[in-house]
């Protein structure tokens, strides 16, 4: 009698420790979701490559990353967080801006609140992916500590993403006008 | 007396607008990259004047009422602009776009490096075209893509979406080297594919038996397209009788491929070429 008494105690055992380790990764999964920007993306027009759902996860992953990235480097002034998931005339560009506002005493804040991304061209070897993303941004610029300039208007930018060893890179990204798609 | 007082009074009453008149700045909508632009003021006393761009800020002291220039040097990356005017009352703010200029520069990626000819949609080429400042060209262009192989060519135009155009296409029967040019405008980009003979096409073997040994050779292997295949192309030799199976692997030499095998009875021997198969041979005996 004892001996299945015990079993079940175990498996009990067994059976909580499982239920506690879940929720522990999920727990962390989410905080990792959660402090992200929100990225949308749709692959409905794109062409001429089709794209694989890992490939859209890594994707909607890095450029998410990416954006959380810039928006920690231009409020803190620090050309170094762009070193992850920019490369090319990106990464140019975004710490040419960095050293600039430095320079004159400038912090750019982002608010940001999610992108519609659309991937609307994926070359036939893999190695260029073009993006259109609609952003919900609230830009707040400050010189010193007195805010000079605020935004919280949608911004539509054209973005190439490019793929590395192990994650896809933002090579340019560019905001064009409103009419551009 | 009197009347200098109330003049006095009239003078600061009508006067005290213009020196409390509220700052406002106006830029126009868009200017192509490259070019100055010059943002206009109202108000007057001193201000900040911060232009924020993509890649750039510049702030610097203005008089208001004035306008400022901004140089082409400073309006050289595409997209969103701000100019925001801050005095003692506050900051106002004039928005403007940057708009790429003229196509100039052409990214140019041909894939992949060396290829096998007559194969289907084998070969791809996307170019990514941009202005002198690297920003990309939304407008739509035409660009060429030129191929040459030998005494071969011939020229498609693809217009590009959002700054982009790509082709693909089958390698060409002829082995060599195949070059691309990608070109807009007087921008030209060349590119070459080193196309390389394809599978090897109707294998063939013979045998030359000297007393317990056989000497194998094939005949010149080309392609189906009668391109040879390189040197270093590795050949199999297969001989299979009583002592079981062997198999030599021998690069082709000047066309052919050569092996020796010992022969103990019977024997059968194949030859293979990467997924092809050559003829077979028995040898050495009885059927």
């Amino acid at each position: 009698m004892r001996k299945p008494l015990r079993l079940v105690r175990d498996l009990l055992i067994v059976l909580v420790l499982l239920t506690c380790d879940l929720h522990v990764r999920w727990s962390v999964m989410h905080v990792q979701a959660a402090s992200l920007p929100r990225v949308f993306l749709s692959a409905v027009s794109l062409t001429p490559r089709l794209i694989e759902q890992r490939t859209g996860e890594a994707v909607t992953h890095d450029y998410a990353q990416a954006w959380q990235d810039l928006a920690a480097a231009l409020d803190a002034n620090r050309t170094d967080l762009l070193g992850d998931y920019f490369t090319g005339q990106a990464k140019v560009r975004f710490t040419q801006r960095i050293k600039e506002q430095s320079n004159a005493g400038l912090r750019t804040r982002y608010q940001d609140n999610g992108h519609r991304v659309k991937a609307v061209f994926y070359s036939v070897d893999g190695g260029e992916m073009q993006l259109e993303d609609e952003a919900q941004l609230e830009v707040q610029v400050f010189d010193g500590n007195k805010l000079i300039y605020t935004s919280n208007s949608p911004q539509k930018f054209l973005v190439l993403m490019t793929p590395g060893s192990d994650r896809w890179y933002v090579r340019s990204l560019e905001s064009v006008p409103d009419d551009a798609f | 007396m009197g009347r200098l007082v109330r003049n006095l009074f009239f003078a600061i009453v009508f006067a005290l607008p213009a020196f409390s008149q509220k700052a406002t700045i106006h830029a126009p909508s868009s200017v192509t990259a490259g070019n100055p632009l010059t943002i206009t003021t109202a108000g007057s006393g001193s201000a900040t004047l911060y232009l924020i761009g993509p890649s750039h800020v510049r702030k610097q002291s203005i008089k208001l009422g004035q306008g400022v220039e901004i140089s082409g040097q400073d309006l050289v990356v595409s997209g969103a602009y701000q100019a925001v005017a801050c005095d003692s009352d506050g900051c106002v703010n004039a928005a403007f776009q940057v708009l790429p200029a003229k196509p100039a520069r052409l990214a140019f990626l041909l894939h992949p490096s060396r290829v096998p000819v007559s194969t289907p949609n084998a070969v791809n080429g996307t170019a990514l075209v941009s202005d002198r400042y690297h920003n990309t060209v939304l407008a739509p262009a035409k660009v060429d893509f030129h191929l040459s192989l030998g005494e071969e060519s011939s020229t498609r135009s693809v217009q590009t979406g959002r700054g982009i155009a790509w082709f693909e296409m089958g390698s060409r029967p002829k082995q060599g080297a195949l070059q691309v040019v990608a070109s807009i405008d007087n921008t030209e980009e060349p590119r070459v594919i080193q196309q390389v003979a394809s599978e090897a096409c109707g294998l063939r073997i013979s045998a030359a038996p000297a007393g317990r040994l056989v000497e194998l050779q094939t005949d010149p292997i080309r392609d189906c397209a009668g391109n040879p295949l390189p040197d270093g192309t590795i050949v199999s030799f297969t001989k299979t009788d009583s002592a079981g199976k062997s198999t030599v692997d021998t690069p082709i030499k000047k066309d052919k491929a050569t092996a020796q095998f010992e022969l103990s009875g019977p024997a059968h021997i194949s030859v293979a070429c990467g997924v092809v198969v050559g003829n077979e041979l028995t040898l050495g005996g009885r059927p």
